[in-house]
């Protein structure tokens, strides 16, 4: 028996096999949900002259198998973490649209799909973004509880925030495991917003405090976890949960770091 | 007294719609989608704010009202502009995620480890804790309601 293609297997079955594998892979590692995942690769099967597409997710692979004419052929694919970006998500949903309208054909999905490369905003405008919308979550947070605060509180918010993105992209950057990098820019913000405690020229540093590490709050993967749980895919919902969870203790062990190092225990 | 009212919500709409880009940002939803993450996001802060703090409901109520208006909304845009509603909608509730009450209850958890036990941290830690989870529970229930109850067989996009 020879060790090249199996001659019971079309090419071309093998080819959609693999697409369709692809297409799972690249929503999965960009944080797309599951079930978004699962019908996608289903229906570009399908859409691609498949009988039936079945699809097994695990927390870290994915497998695929494609029949027709009672012949079955299966592949499995890992998934690496790449990050979220919505922007690929978008990409790799419009290609298949597009093969179901039959604009698109095997090739042609194939040269797409390589083509997506993810795009990212510029690192300073989404550190100063973030530092506007964790200044915003202080101002959000007062007004609930309908209380005042001056401007200063604002403005060590954003500094403490943007200064805390800005070196969780950096750490990124060098290929850090998300943990560190977590409890790194946790321990940075938390420290710039404790120097309004010690030197008191802001009137709430409590919200300081509070507000400059909301932008470390995992909520993507939060939230995919519940709605991976309700939609049936509870493996790959705890496994989110699970990362997520461990997400907010890596920055919990960074604010309680700073706390300590600077002695501003100003949170409970 | 209620132009009060009327100014302190359209504060929090202003405000709200910050966060929603920046996080938009943050998980690179494409340059056309921002402006939709904005106005969602803006709607469901401000409508959950006048729910809980004008009207009567508590606040995990009004959080999955507001999820399921952000949600339909999403739909609606997702349908015209070709992509999945998660791609505004996530970024769209982030202003709503108890982000305070998560460290609280594992700041307190901490705590209970480094003061040793005292029944103030556990209610601390506990009230914090469960209100998080039930906000986030309505969130991602609120988000899936529409799928759950009129796109049961087929999908949204």
């Amino acid at each position: 028996m020879s060790t090249g293609n199996v001659p019971w297997i079309k090419d071309d079955q093998r080819e959609v096999t693999r697409v369709c594998a692809q297409t799972g892979v690249m929503l999965l590692q960009h944080s797309a949900e599951s079930a978004l995942a699962e019908s996608m690769a289903r229906r570009l099967g399908l859409a691609l002259g498949m009988d039936a597409v079945e699809i097994a997710l695990m927390a870290n692979g994915i497998t695929v198998s494609t029949i027709q004419a009672g012949r079955c052929h299966t592949t499995v694919r890992r998934n690496l973490d790449r990050g979220i970006n919505m922007h690929v998500v978008t990409e790799v949903q419009r290609t298949i649209l597009q093969v179901e309208e039959n604009k698109l054909d095997l090739a042609g999905v194939a040269r797409r799909l390589d083509a997506i490369k993810p795009s990212r905003y510029p690192r300073w405008l989404v550190s100063v973004m973030a530092g506007l919308s964790c200044a915003a979550f202080a101002r959000l947070g007062s007004l609930a509880a309908g209380s005042e605060a001056n401007i200063g509180t604002f403005v060590l918010t954003f500094v403490a925030s943007g200064v805390a993105m800005q070196v969780r992209q950096w750490l990124a950057l060098l290929h850090f495991n998300p943990l560190v990098n977590f409890t790194a820019a946790a321990f940075v913000a938390t420290s710039i917003a404790a120097q309004g405690v010690i030197c008191p020229w802001v009137d709430r540093p409590k919200v300081a405090m509070s507000a400059c590490v909301l932008l470390f709050v995992p909520g993507f993967p939060l939230i995919n976890a519940v709605s991976d749980m309700v939609k049936g895919y509870i493996n790959t919902g705890i496994s989110r949960g699970v990362m997520a969870v461990l997400l907010l203790l890596a920055c919990c062990c960074g604010i309680v770091l700073a706390m300590t190092v600077w002695n501003a225990w100003t949170w409970l | 007294m209620v132009m009060n009212i009327f100014y302190t919500v359209l504060q929090d709409f202003g405000l709200a719609a910050v966060p929603a880009v920046g996080f938009a940002m943050i998980f690179n939803v494409p340059k056309e989608a921002l402006k939709y993450c904005a106005v969602a996001g803006a709607i469901g802060h401000a409508l959950r704010f006048s729910l809980y703090q004008i009207g009567p409901l508590p606040i995990e109520w009004s959080t999955l009202i507001a999820a399921c208006v952000v949600s339909v909304i999403g739909i609606y845009w997702a349908q015209k502009w070709r992509a999945h509603p998660k791609v505004f909608t996530v970024a769209a509730i982030i202003p709503m995620i108890p982000g305070v009450n998560a460290f609280t209850a594992l700041l307190a958890m901490v705590d209970l480890e480094r003061k040793g036990f005292s029944q103030e941290l556990l209610k601390t830690a506990i009230d914090n804790g469960l209100r998080a989870f039930f906000i986030i529970a309505a969130l991602a229930v609120g988000l899936a309601m529409p799928g759950l109850l009129f796109y049961r067989r087929k999908p949204v996009v």
